[in-house]
């Protein structure tokens, strides 16, 4: 564990709520969320579906603005996307520029911004964290789902961003593929000192990648326990995830949640 | 390699069936199994054709035929993709106009043909009226889909990667409608081509059409088929550039397994 003499936040939540419209009613999606991210950590935010997950990460990137209470990036009061923070989306398909190949999706952020000498660097750095550049050629649609999202990850990556929001990043993706990106997170985490806020509904994910997991739950969703990992790094898929340690983890957060 | 690639991708087996057709069809005309008159063989059609091209004629048909095409398609593409991006782009412009489109869409073109020549007499103009006002629909209604369909995930990603609304509509919404826009224009070229032939035969006594009505009368079948496949013959020409054009241009937007 990293100690951190004065922890410096990224973000901080304030009693945030988001109420949206619905059905010409009005319905709250996340109430009361109070929730501090510190520099260079991995904040694991799980919960079962129809808590606000995805509410909270477009909260969180200026998506949507919280309809009471108030969230800060580096102290200034969130209004709009702000800069330095980045959303990794779910469904990576829909995200990608299919009309792009690979390298030119993952300069799409930095491409207006920097020279196209500065922003080729960037990119072919971005691509070589993610493992990808032998296919910056290709095109989304000739890559695997789990070549999409690291795609996605390396775009998000070129903006050197302080903070990434995953939304469910690894949903859609098959067990050992989901294994493997994981790892690489952690090692992007060590290698970029960037901020992590990742979302997912898998408890021993949370467990795996996470410095702290908060636990959100209810409708509409509140932040109900924040939970500080200790185990040791680096993680490994097989003994980390048998310690004891872990599976006590796993224990209580399902208890938390409400299983069992 | 590239020329491999060419031959491979010519249908050799749905041509071989075009050619034996045509074989069959000649055979019968010469062996008199179809005693019909007015139903010349391929081979006279072909030289029909060619008696045509010597004389200039066909160059001069096809030439106003072509012009009149590019300036109706011309049109109909800048009102198209104009009034389809609007009513793509803006929720309360489909909720206002979209009626008057599904009112006005159905009406065939050729209805009116009598309303150029009272405007415009046998003339270009004519022919224009009755070629733009069809080919207008497909081109608008493929650019408003395609804007209204592009994924809500894209502007979700111009947003968070904080590019300005106007560099998400230029870099993200535009180009993920761009195929839908294509296909639209395609069908409004092939519509094109039909509707200035048609124009040609009831109004403007000039280009190809013109050229079908004139040989039927004077009573050329050779040369009357002679144009009718000419017609068909530019018709698979313009497709096919379009095409191309389009995979020359985007290459992404044809996803032909690489």
């Amino acid at each position: 564990m990293k100690v951190l003499a004065e922890p410096d936040f990224v973000f901080e939540c304030r009693s945030a709520s988001v109420t949206l419209p619905l059905n010409g009613g009005a319905r709250p999606i996340i109430s009361d969320i109070n929730l501090d991210v510190r520099e260079a950590e991995f904040l694991s935010i799980v919960g079962p579906s129809g808590t606000g997950k995805t509410t909270l990460v477009r909260m969180l990137g200026g998506l949507l603005r919280p309809t009471a209470g108030e969230v800060r990036v580096k102290g200034e009061i969130l209004n709009g996307p702000p800069e330095g923070v980045v959303i990794v989306f779910q469904d990576y398909a829909n995200a990608l520029l299919q009309w792009r190949t690979v390298a030119a999706n993952v300069a799409f952020g930095i491409e207006r911004k920097l020279s196209s000498k500065e922003c080729a660097a960037r990119v072919s750095a971005a691509l070589d964290l993610v493992g990808l550049s032998k296919r910056a050629d290709d095109y989304p649609w000739q890559l695997s789902g789990g070549m999409q999202q690291r795609v996605q990850i390396a775009r998000a990556l070129a903006l050197r961003p302080a903070v990434m929001l995953m939304d469910e990043p690894f949903a859609a993706l098959d067990a050992m593929t989901k294994a493997g990106l994981q790892d690489e997170l952690l090692r992007l985490r060590d290698q970029t000192q960037t901020s992590f806020v990742f979302i997912t509904h898998d408890i021993e994910e949370a467990v795996y990648l996470g410095d702290r997991v908060a636990v959100l739950k209810g409708s509409p969703g509140r932040i109900d326990e924040i939970v500080r990992v200790e185990l040791p790094s680096p993680r490994d898929q097989i003994s980390t995830r048998q310690m004891p340690e872990f599976l006590a983890y796993r224990y209580g957060l399902h208890k938390a949640i409400g299983h069992g | 390699m590239a020329s491999q690639a060419w031959s491979s991708r010519i249908n050799w087996a749905g041509l071989s069936v075009c050619a034996l057709m045509l074989l069959v069809w000649e055979a019968s005309v010469r062996l008199k199994f179809i005693a019909f008159e007015f139903f010349p063989a391929p081979s006279s059609i072909l030289s029909g054709a060619v008696r045509l091209a010597r004389e200039g004629i066909l160059l001069e048909d096809l030439s106003h035929t072509l012009l009149s095409i590019a300036m109706g398609w011309t049109i109909a593409m800048v009102i198209g993709v104009s009034i389809g991006l609007l009513l793509g782009f803006s929720p309360v412009a489909r909720k206002f106009g979209l009626a008057s489109v599904e009112v006005l869409r159905p009406m065939p073109g050729i209805a009116f043909a009598p309303l150029g020549l009272l405007l415009f007499g046998f003339s270009l103009q004519t022919e224009l009226v009755v070629t733009v006002l069809p080919a207008i629909w497909p081109v608008m209604i493929n650019t408003m889909g395609g804007i209204a369909n592009v994924h809500p995930r894209l502007t979700d990603v111009g947003r968070t990667l904080r590019l300005s609304p106007t560099e998400i509509v230029r870099h993200l919404l535009l180009p993920a409608a761009l195929p839908s826009i294509v296909v639209g224009a395609r069908i409004s070229l092939g519509l094109a081509l039909v509707m200035a032939i048609v124009a040609e035969i009831v109004g403007n006594p000039a280009g190809l059409g013109y050229g079908i009505v004139r040989e039927q009368q004077a009573m050329n079948p050779d040369l009357m088929f002679a144009y009718i496949a000419v017609v068909g013959v530019l018709g698979i020409i313009l497709n096919a550039g379009v095409l191309a054009l389009t995979t020359a241009l985007w290459p992404a937007s044809s996803r032909v397994a690489a």
